[in-house]
């Protein structure tokens, strides 16, 4: 039994790291030709090793800044713009999920615009946005917050609307006040949907940062990333942000695992049954 | 215990299901009855169990009595009142087929929820909880979650849980029909010796009738169909019960007393 277990987890290791292996040589092979081919002065497409070996060159390639300098200036900028669009898409999803579950009527108004949201590609009101705004900053924070908002309610709402028939008949029983139903039942229930919620929209929200940068010339690792593709600084500095933003990306989903485990004593129960299971 | 457990037509009649009906509709929009003309009493502090085959109604009369569900015609008192008073004084328990846990909650807090939702302190909703889970032997698992138990388990946590808040009257919905033949034996025996401790009023829900023989002081056994009250069955057999009662022959005797009792002979 545990031997089966442990080979069914190795062997989830095992296809993971055939994953990856199969996405490193296919690059090789791309760049391997677009080095063989050579139209444009700059390799677009380098090797692996030199990716990783930007990181680590101290050579300016622009105002004086190193690759990683370039990344990690204009990444704060954008990043923060990401969080507090978060933050704030975080708070009116959850709450506009409450409101909907609360009241049939806020349920019924609020349904087709988040139907409409879902077919909207938010990224092309950016340049709306940024029109009204004038600043890229706020621009940021409202795409940011529209694009996390989204799956933050839904899930939520889906958490809230899944808790069977026999918890609400057992607090029936028990003359249990509507808060009480909301905080006792409704709101733990919900609580690991809206973490999926989360994990989906905390990538989401940086990529979205990212794209709006590219609107204008401010700064920012959009900026950075257009500028680079039209050659105007080392085509590294595209690389790294990309590589960068992926990695930043995965952590910000793992960042709501992490705080999910911290805030749910039952997650970790399931982790350690886990362990145990394992070992 | 046996003598006041006992049964005695003259006691105090703590639940009168007067002429109660309950027609549904099915997804047609034809009317399906399920409890028809169902009329008899319950007395207070005795083990009733509510007898059939599924689908002949045991459930919704378990319903109407807690609430959950009005009566088409007729009506259901409880200590002349209706369910529903009785229910806003939080007088009743219920325990469902499933354990119906909060998965958040561990066992002890699972078990403190209802004292928690009726105002009890901190301090004794935790000592409740404690009697309780000493009582159905889960003392070591106060700290676990329900998905770390096993079934029997859970549906122990749901008894503890209905037992603390000492309900004036427990129902419960076929609450073993899940488990297997060792852990329900085993749970029959703490049910009852729960019930011994508290005298409180038990209906209890079941398809099985060696477990309402067991049980009970009087089954009542419904028919389908609709669901008819077709006899009142009283067990004679003593109290504090043991599992070797269920090898004697009034045991068996009961038991054929009961399925006969059914509409229409043997089943
Ligand atoms: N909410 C409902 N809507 C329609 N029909 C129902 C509903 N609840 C029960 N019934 C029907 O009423 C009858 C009795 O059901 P139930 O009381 O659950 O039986 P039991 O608990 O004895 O198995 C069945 O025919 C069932 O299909
Ligand atoms: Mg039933």
């Amino acid at each position: 039994m545990m031997k089966a277990i442990n080979k069914i987890r190795s062997s989830k290791a095992l296809v993971m790291i055939v994953w990856v292996l199969g996405i490193l040589v296919i690059w090789e092979i791309f760049a391997f030709v677009v080095v063989a081919t050579k139209r444009t002065p700059e390799n677009v497409l380098p090797h692996i090793w030199q990716i990783i070996g930007s990181f680590f060159d101290p050579k300016p390639v622009a105002n004086g800044m190193s690759c990683t300098q370039i990344v990690l200036v204009n990444a704060g900028q954008t990043l923060s713009r990401a969080g507090q669009g978060f933050l704030i898409g975080t708070i009116v999803g959850f709450l506009l999920a409450i409101l909907m579950k609360l009241s049939r009527i806020v349920e019924k108004i609020a349904a087709p615009y988040l139907m409409l949201i879902q077919l909207i590609p938010i990224l092309g009101m950016a340049p709306i946005i940024l029109a009204m705004t004038h600043d890229i900053g706020s621009s940021r924070i409202i795409i940011a917050a529209i694009l996390t908002f989204y799956p933050v309610a839904t899930n939520t709402l889906a958490g809230l609307n899944s808790v069977e028939k026999a918890k609400y008949e057992l607090l029936y029983s028990y003359a249990a006040k509507k808060t009480t139903i909301y905080f006792k039942m409704l709101i733990p229930s919900c609580i690991p949907y809206f973490f999926t919620g989360l994990k989906i929209a905390a990538p989401m929200a940086i990529t979205a940062s990212i794209l709006v940068d590219t609107l204008q010339g401010d700064g920012g690792l959009g900026c950075m990333l257009s500028q680079s593709l039209k050659h105007a600084m080392s085509i590294y500095v595209f690389w790294d942000i990309v590589v960068f933003s992926a990695v930043i990306g995965v952590l910000s989903c793992s960042l709501m695992g992490w705080i999910e485990n911290l805030i749910s004593p039952l997650k970790r129960v399931e982790r350690k049954a886990k362990k145990k299971e394992a070992s | 215990m046996s003598e006041t457990n006992a049964y005695n037509p003259k006691k105090n009649i703590e639940i009168a299901i007067n002429n109660v009906s309950v027609v549904f509709k099915d997804n047609k929009g034809n009317d399906v009855k399920a409890l028809d003309n169902v009329d008899f009493d319950i007395h207070k502090g005795e083990f009733i169990s509510l007898l059939g085959p599924s689908g002949c109604g045991k459930t919704t009369l378990l319903r109407t009595i807690a609430d959950l569900l009005e009566p088409t015609s007729g009506n259901v008192r409880v200590s002349g009142m209706t369910p529903k008073e009785i229910r806003l004084m939080q007088k009743f328990g219920i325990v469902f087929q499933s354990p119906v846990l909060f998965e958040w909650r561990t066992v002890k807090k699972n078990i403190e929820l209802p004292l928690e939702i009726m105002g009890y302190s901190k301090k004794d909703s935790s000592d409740r909880a404690d009697e309780m889970l000493e009582i159905v032997g889960l003392t070591k698992f106060a700290n676990h979650y329900p998905q770390q138990l096993s079934g029997g388990m859970q549906q122990r946590v749901g008894i503890a849980r209905a037992f603390g808040i000492r309900p004036e009257i427990l129902l419960m919905d076929e609450p073993f029909s899940a488990l297997d033949e060792f852990t329900k034996e085993k749970l029959h025996l703490d049910l009852l010796r729960i019930w011994e401790k508290t005298n409180k009023t038990i209906v209890f829900v079941t398809h099985n009738i060696q477990e309402a023989v067991f049980l009970s002081n009087r089954i009542c056994v419904l028919s389908p169909p609709p669901g008819r009250l077709s006899a009142v069955v009283d067990v004679d057999l003593p109290y504090p019960r043991t599992t070797d009662m269920r090898d004697t022959p009034h045991f068996g005797e009961l038991v054929s007393k009961v399925r006969n009792s059914f509409e229409g002979g043997s089943l």
